[in-house]
């Protein structure tokens, strides 16, 4: 057995396009606000709670390690100073770019994943009651997504106007895209009952 | 017990009762619970607000209201327990909002004497008590929305029934209506809205109707409860 070259830890880290969301959503903190460290891991279990999870708080340094050498954040010089240095890291342009990129990318997975989960549902037009089954959890689960997303009055005191303005936009978002689930639900479970009471034949 | 209960209703309209509204419907509706309807156009959402509010009544099944058959209490609850809101407050000519529901307050045989201040405390109570001296016309929608609660609240109704709430208010006035249904309910008022949008369901027990057919969490378990929270 031939022996794996040795790889630079720091090039291979470099390499490829960055799939973790974690990272991606480090990145994104950093363009909302210079911070360090310790900060930041407090900043994202307040920023992402109930969407995504830190494995523990050390993670986090791994990840700025990560987008450091990927050229996506830069320590500003004169904050690794006194007898607990507490380097803060801004976001260079090229970490700005890579971030708006990969919210389209995001978005445009999502798009692809609503289509497969219709094309993938396809399959039971021999045996409706299977999909109208799934249909149904579907159908339930959008509901408790619905009913969980809080109802956020405009003009309420928050000390921090980002959180309020990311808040009220997630929850928008949440709320509309359930407008648009919630009635192809009801198209969907038509048609399967349809074809279950054999009122049509899948072609 | 509960403040509303529907029991395996269905109804039917057409000379042939060819058009199923509700089919098999069973729903509670606890004190302090706002449980919000979601359906298209047709689907029965409407005609279940009106069964739930003793103004029609089922072709077959029970509702109840505090435990008692409406079907046995010929529309007289209304008014005495149960408020329910059409989709707007419609206005007549030449009155004031206040004129408004002193006159519908009296017409329900309140005594002109505590008339207004009845009406003035649900304006109030509906966060529009500026809007009192307006004409109707003059209301934003969501002022519309928020005189149309205040005239059902003006009768301190248990269980408040409501058509359609931010239909045509204002995205960031929106909000504002919800948050006012929502602080009812926590006052211990039992609510049951209907919806074409999926903007109302937040923070409720969230349904929906499908051809007459009634989906999701019938009864408060396993619902979950959302807290309410303001942002700036």
């Amino acid at each position: 057995m031939s022996a794996r070259p040795a790889v630079d830890k720091r090039t291979r880290k470099g390499a490829g396009t960055m799939q973790s969301a974690v990272h991606w959503a480090l990145l994104g903190l950093v363009i909302e606000r210079p911070s360090y460290g310790y900060e930041l891991a407090h900043r994202f279990e307040q920023a992402y709670d109930g969407m995504l999870q830190l494995s523990g708080f050390s993670y986090v340094y791994t990840a700025l390690d990560t987008l450091q050498c990927r050229g996506m954040i830069e320590e500003i010089s004169g904050t690794r100073t006194g007898r607990q240095p507490k380097p803060r890291y801004r976001a260079t342009a090229e970490g700005v770019r890579s971030y708006q990129e990969r919210l389209i990318t995001q978005m445009r997975e999502d798009f692809r994943r609503s289509r497969l989960f219709a094309r993938q549902l396809a399959v039971f037009a021999q045996e409706p009651e299977m999909a109208l089954d799934v249909i149904e959890r579907y159908g339930q689960a959008c509901l408790e997504e619905a009913g969980d997303t809080p109802v956020l009055a405009p003009g309420g005191a928050c000390a921090d106007p980002v959180s309020g303005l990311a808040a009220r936009l997630v929850s928008e978002e949440r709320r509309l895209a359930m407008g648009a689930r919630l009635p192809w639900i009801d198209y969907a479970r038509r048609e399967f009952k349809a074809l279950a009471a054999g009122r049509i034949q899948p072609r | 017990m509960s403040v509303l209960e529907l029991e395996h209703v269905s109804k039917c309209y057409g000379r042939l009762s060819e058009q199923v509204a509700l089919r098999d419907v069973s729903l509670r509706v606890e004190a302090g619970e706002m449980v919000v309807v979601w359906g298209m156009r047709r689907s029965g959402r409407s005609t279940l607000l009106r069964i739930a509010a003793g103004i029609e009544q089922p072709d077959s099944g029970v509702v109840r209201f505090d435990g008692h058959d409406l079907g046995k209490r010929h529309g007289e609850t209304l008014g005495d327990g149960i408020g329910y809101c059409r989709k707007r407050f419609t206005p007549s000519e030449g009155q004031l909002v206040i004129d408004q529901m002193i006159t519908g307050l009296i017409a329900r045989g309140v005594p002109p004497s505590q008339a207004g201040s009845r009406a003035r405390a649900a304006l109030e109570r509906a966060e529009i008590g500026s809007c009192a001296q307006l004409r109707p016309a003059e209301l934003d929608s969501a002022e519309a929305v928020r005189a149309a609660i205040a005239r059902a609240l003006a009768f301190a109704p248990r269980l408040l029934l409501i058509d359609e709430p931010t239909i045509g208010v204002d995205l960031l006035a929106r909000d504002g209506v919800l948050m006012l249904l929502h602080s009812l309910a926590q006052q211990g008022m039992a609510i049951l809205a209907s919806t074409g949008e999926s903007t109302s369901l937040s923070g409720a027990r969230a349904l929906t109707l499908s051809e007459g057919e009634l989906h999701g969490q019938p009864t408060r378990e396993l619902a979950p409860v959302v807290p309410l929270r303001r942002t700036g």
